[in-house]
């Protein structure tokens, strides 16, 4: 099956902290597809809480979204929609 | 390994010479670390999984509970229950059960310390600092994994127990006739660990701060009751000197134990009625062996305790009924379930308070859970057909609050009557007095009971405003404080003028240094641990109420605690010299 990617950058002042952690991986475990995100060479499990928050990608830097799997569109979507919306934190 | 002298708080008098072995331990201070057969890796697997979803469980049902306001704090459970799934940790911990074949407690260890290796290397100090709810998270499970642990350390011959802290509900399982003595890091002067010692008759101390560096499970230890001292690798003459000892004390509780049947009368022929308390079922028969002229407290709380499923009525009426007809002619006074702060039971334990002590327990915990109260009402009522019961509520703190007991306790009699159930309609109904608000007002509550009991061990620790189980503060612990000697005083003196009787039923009940000052205010009865009666109706037979009265009469007009401590050792020494030899007292220097 085909890999889908997408390019995200963290808005939230404090980066990819423990709580936009916690989200992205409630929110990727609700798809079958497989996701992973690609930092600065490094590549982790979205569905991992404590790999996602080992990246420490601090604000303003760019990462890769990847997902292979049947709802990986959807799924892509939706974790690229938490990131624009700073994972509902106002800064 | 070298001689050590490791000291504590000494709780319950005796000498124990023997082997010692952990029963438990700090959480983290030792995992259990054992190897797994092939055949049972699915099982420990299983285990495992059964731990998270114990975690999990618990995690959602606070989420559920917190307000609007802790949005916050509601992430950060969130986040540990996305920890909890995380295959970083315990999916890890499992591929690590199966691959190693170890047990789960030590495959979590494992899987903790890789990922504190990844997390240290993380030069952002605020994601660095996470694995703190990682460490969390894994001692959850770890914690649940250890309770789970079906088999309690197997002791195979008489030992000193040596534990991090015991609960109540320990005692259910630890086979307690293998037990010579025990000694726990936690706890103080009046803690459970000390009723459950003195109630199985077997030394203890408590708050012993280093027992865990030093001692050794095996290895012979001198535990000393009554200096609260534990001597790890003794001399050979600090044997043969603690043998000596301990003879002696034998030799002492045979004497007293002679005298154990007579009334405690003084010698100008004042009487006061000894009674016992009791915290299980099992004790009762030791009652009237000891010299006990009834039950003052048969605390209900070790039925609830240490299981899955509440007791039923029929199961209550059964046990309430052996015990009424057990004491009969002599009377039991039952209290009702004073669960919560630090008696809790696992069917509650969801039940999260940053502050027990003053939270929901008592009188309060049974207002809320009224099904529960009602069994319990019933099968009271139930049982008062035979024998000589009374009722009696705890923690109660205001006027609403007992009459809101007493409609329900009527409600509950109509129910029994329309459902042709038989009980006693006059069964006598009392309360505690063991908040400085019940002291307060003890003339408006004596207009609606039959007797008070005044229970000073919360009394004390709610007036005085600390926490008894606490090794930094027991020593605020003070029976003798002016505050409370007036509050005892006039809770007498308010039940006598509306004509009812008022017994005492804390641990001064049993200090020989204290009950000469209690009969000097002319105190009903005494309610006391059943190893303590013979030792206490010795010295209200020696004591004369003339110089009770006399040393009451000093201690009231002295302002300060240790004024009246020295005073009070002074005078009580000089009255009974040999008597006191044995006793420890909660009476500071």
């Amino acid at each position: 099956m085909e890999e889908l990617s997408r390019e995200v950058t963290v808005l939230n002042k404090l980066g990819l902290h423990a709580r936009p952690a916690a989200k992205l991986a409630q929110e990727a475990n609700k798809f079958q597809a497989e996701i992973k995100i690609l930092y600065n060479d490094v590549e982790v499990d979205a569905k991992s809480v404590l790999d996602v928050l080992t990246l420490a990608v601090p604000m303003g830097e760019t990462l890769t979204l990847k997902a292979k799997g049947e709802d990986s569109n959807t799924a892509l979507k939706e974790l690229v929609s938490l990131f624009e919306q700073r994972f509902g934190e106002d800064k | 390994m070298a001689r050590k002298i490791l000291r504590g708080i000494p709780v319950s008098v005796g000498i124990a010479i023997g082997k010692g072995f952990f029963f438990n331990r700090r959480k983290g201070f030792v995992t259990p670390r054992l190897v797994i057969p092939k055949e049972k890796v699915q099982q420990e697997i299983n285990r495992l999984k059964q731990a998270i979803a114990t975690v999990e469980q618990e995690l959602k049902e606070l989420v559920g509970k917190i307000p609007a306001e802790l949005k916050e704090h509601e992430a950060i459970l969130n986040s540990h229950l996305m920890i909890l799934k995380d295959k970083k940790l315990f999916g890890e911990a499992q591929k690590i059960i199966a691959h190693q074949q170890i047990n789960a407690e030590w495959a979590i260890e494992k899987a903790v310390f890789k990922l504190k290796a990844i997390f240290q290397k993380i030069d952002n100090e605020y994601i660095r600092q996470r694995m703190q709810d990682v460490n969390l998270v894994a001692d959850k499970v770890s914690a649940v994994l250890l309770g789970s642990q079906l088999q309690v350390p197997h002791i195979s011959e008489r030992a000193i127990l040596l534990a991090h802290d015991v609960a109540p509900s320990d005692f259910t399982s630890i086979e307690v006739d293998k037990i010579m003595a025990f000694a726990t890091v936690l706890g103080g002067k009046t803690s459970h660990a000390g009723i459950m010692a003195r109630s199985l008759q077997i030394p203890a101390v408590v708050g012993v701060e280093h027992l865990e560096s030093y001692a050794i499970d095996g290895e012979v230890i001198i535990l000393d009751g009554f200096e609260g001292k534990i001597i790890l690798n003794p001399s050979e003459q600090e044997l043969a000197e603690y043998t000596q000892l301990s003879y002696r004390f034998e030799d002492y509780q045979k004497t007293i134990s002679k005298y154990r049947h007579l009334p405690a009368e003084t010698i100008d022929g004042y009487q006061v009625r000894i009674l016992a308390n009791v915290e299980m079922f099992e004790e009762v028969s030791v009652v009237k062996e000891r010299g006990g002229e009834g039950i003052g407290l048969y605390r209900t709380e070790y039925g609830f305790l240490n299981r899955n499923q509440l007791p039923d009525e029929e199961e209550l009426v059964e046990e309430y009924l052996d015990l009424a007809s057990i004491m009969y002619p002599l009377p039991v006074v039952i209290r009702t379930l004073d669960i919560g702060a630090d008696k809790t039971s696992s069917i509650f334990s969801s039940i999260e308070e940053t502050n027990p002590a003053l939270g929901l327990r008592g009188i309060r915990f049974c207002l809320k859970y009224k099904s529960l109260f009602r069994t319990q009402l019933r099968a009271i009522l139930r049982a008062s057909v035979v024998g000589n019961l009374s009722i009696m509520f705890p923690m109660i703190s205001g006027l609403h609050e007992l009459l809101e007991v007493k409609k329900f306790l009527a409600q509950v009699q109509e129910e029994l009557k329309k459902e042709g159930l038989e009980y006693n309609p006059e069964l006598p109904l009392g309360i505690m007095i063991e908040l400085p608000s019940a002291v307060l007002i003890a003339d408006l509550l004596a207009q609606e009971v039959d007797f008070f009991s005044i229970g000073t061990n919360d009394l004390i620790q709610y007036s005085l405003g600390i926490d008894r189980t606490s090794k930094y503060v027991s020593y605020l612990y003070q029976p003798l404080h002016p505050a409370i000697v007036r509050s005892i005083k006039h809770v007498v003196d308010v039940a006598h003028r509306a004509g009812i009787e008022v017994s005492l039923c804390g641990e001064l009940s049993a200090d020989p240094f204290c009950v000469p000052i209690l009969m000097g205010m002319e105190v009903d009865s005494l309610s006391l641990t059943p190893q303590a009666i013979p030792g206490i109706k010795r010295v209200v037979r020696q004591a004369s109420m003339e110089n009770c009265k006399e040393l009451l009469q000093t201690v009231l007009n002295l302002k300060d605690v240790k004024e009246s401590n020295r005073v009070v050792r002074e005078k009580i020494f000089s009255q009974f010299p040999e008597e006191l030899t044995f006793y420890s007292s909660l009476i500071g220097d």
